[in-house]
């Protein structure tokens, strides 16, 4: 019994990732979507277990680090099993720059994908996560595979 | 709750403050009109919101004097339930409560505490205004409102925030900030307004004493800015006890210089005097803002420079 211990309050912040790790995260926006690297120069970016964020760049972060934080940024990318996977939240902010692998969706398709969750689909696309668009709208991340669209629509 | 019927009577205290004051009172039981802010972080080309709301029969009209805000027709059309809303491209908020981020003028790179921050109406127009490059720390001290204040960030795809969770009082020192804002919780005077039903939206926090918490908010951020740096203090009351009183213990107490400041809507000096007091006379370089002069909710705005 007795009372538990306070976790240390730094346990709490998200962890600056080595360059290494950062390197391999922004090389995937790049060559899956055609999203340069330099679009994030701006930005740390963070992790929290298997998450990814993005953060501005302050000038110092150490003294931000002594505050208990509950968030810190955009949840940016999630490693699932061996893989990255963009977030629908960071896909509707910087999708519009992509080059490639968007998938442009009618209403009445985003409709029923929404609903079902999954669709019979026939595109000229890698297979893997795509972007998905309607009306000139970033929607989020969906995956195209074996003639599927499956969504992680939020 | 308060009925309109009712309204004269509670406000007739500010008769000598509030201009036109029988215009005042008949405007109380006009609806206000609905605006919002078209969020170009998540869209770059501001086109596509106005086209998709026009086809949801949504009129906007750009707003003078206030980048990125849109006047919108019919003044009842639920927003939040468009894909615009849902998207992160617009948020619906009142005109007056730009006013001070207005005032703060937030630029990239500068540490900015957002210090009473939820729901985040502020927050994200500071995001956006600095281009999403301010570092800002968004505090609350209710954990219900910052994860509201937690979804609007995500909705609206500010990368440049982080969130905490203390006591404004009592935030911790450190961080060099080079502006606070102090939205502060107040009895929301401003906001009262006939309701659809005939009755007052009228919210007062209980028997809590607001005045002693505000002056305990500003005084913080006073000292956990950095020198040369500005605290913005802003409420939605009329109440000088809450406004310009609060602000006045501040410029007593420490080494304090109230900025004059231009805002593109009507506005009028703060009191320097109130039930017989006198206050300090710099406190006429604040501002308070009509909602019979306005078409928004009534509000207060100090911008404020530490000298030491
Ligand atoms: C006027 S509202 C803020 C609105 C917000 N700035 C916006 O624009 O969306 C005041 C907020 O202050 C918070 N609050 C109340 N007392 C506080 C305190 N002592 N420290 C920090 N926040 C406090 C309330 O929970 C409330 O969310």
């Amino acid at each position: 019994m007795g009372r538990r211990k306070k976790i240390h309050k730094e346990a709490k912040w998200p962890r600056v990732v080595s360059l290494k790790e950062r390197e391999e995260v922004l090389s995937f926006w790049e060559e899956r979507f055609g999203i340069p690297k330099e679009i994030f120069q701006d930005y740390l970016l963070l992790s929290t277990a298997k998450n990814y964020w993005l953060f501005i760049a302050p000038p110092d972060l150490r003294p931000l680090q002594n505050l208990k934080v509950q968030t810190v940024g955009l949840l940016f990318t999630r490693r699932v099993s061996r893989w990255l996977k963009p977030t629908s939240t960071a896909l509707q902010r910087f999708g519009h720059l992509a080059t490639k692998n968007v998938l442009e969706l009618s209403p009445s398709q985003l409709d029923r994908l929404r609903r079902e969750k999954r669709l019979p689909f026939e595109a000229e696309v890698e297979e893997g996560y795509v972007i998905i668009k309607c009306e000139g709208k970033v929607w989020g991340c969906g995956l195209y595979a074996q003639g599927k669209l499956i969504s992680f629509l939020p | 709750m308060l009925k309109v019927t009712e309204a004269p009577a509670y406000f007739a205290r500010y008769r000598e403050i509030i201009p036109d004051f029988e215009k005042f009172l008949a405007h109380l039981r006009e609806p206000l009109p609905l605006y919002f802010r078209l969020n170009e972080l998540k869209a770059p080309d501001p086109e596509v919101v106005l086209a998709g709301l026009a086809r949801q029969g949504v009129k906007a009209e750009a707003v003078p004097g206030f980048p990125h805000f849109y006047r919108a027709e019919p003044r009842d059309f639920p927003l939040g339930n468009t894909e615009e809303y849902y998207l992160g491209y617009i948020y619906p908020m009142t005109l007056s409560s730009a006013l001070p981020v207005i005032a703060l003028e937030p630029k990239p790179g500068e540490y900015i505490l957002d210090m009473c921050a939820a729901p985040g109406s502020k927050t994200t127009q500071i995001a956006q205004v600095a281009e999403d490059k301010a570092v800002i720390v968004a505090n609350d001290r209710r954990l219900d409102r910052l994860t509201a204040l937690v979804a609007n960030l995500k909705r609206l795809g500010v990368a440049c925030a982080l969130t905490t969770l203390y006591r404004g009082e009592v935030f911790p020192f450190g961080v060099p900030f080079d502006k606070v804002l102090v939205d502060a919780p107040c009895s929301g005077e401003g906001r009262y307004r006939e309701g659809y039903e005939g009755e007052l939206l009228y919210q007062k926090e209980g028997h809590t004493n607001l005045p002693a918490i505000q002056k305990g908010l500003l005084v913080r951020a006073f000292d956990l800015v950095k020198v040369g740096g500005i605290v913005v203090y802003s409420t939605c009351t009329f109440n000088p006890e809450e406004n310009e009183m609060v602000v006045d213990y501040l410029l007593r107490k420490r080494q304090a210089e109230i900025v004059s400041c231009t805002y593109p809507l009507p506005h009028h000096p703060g009191v320097t005097e109130w039930e017989g007091r006198p206050l300090h006379p710099d406190l006429q370089k604040t501002a308070r803002f009509y909602p019979h002069e306005t078409q928004a909710v009534g509000f207060f705005v100090a911008k404020i420079k530490r000298l030491f």
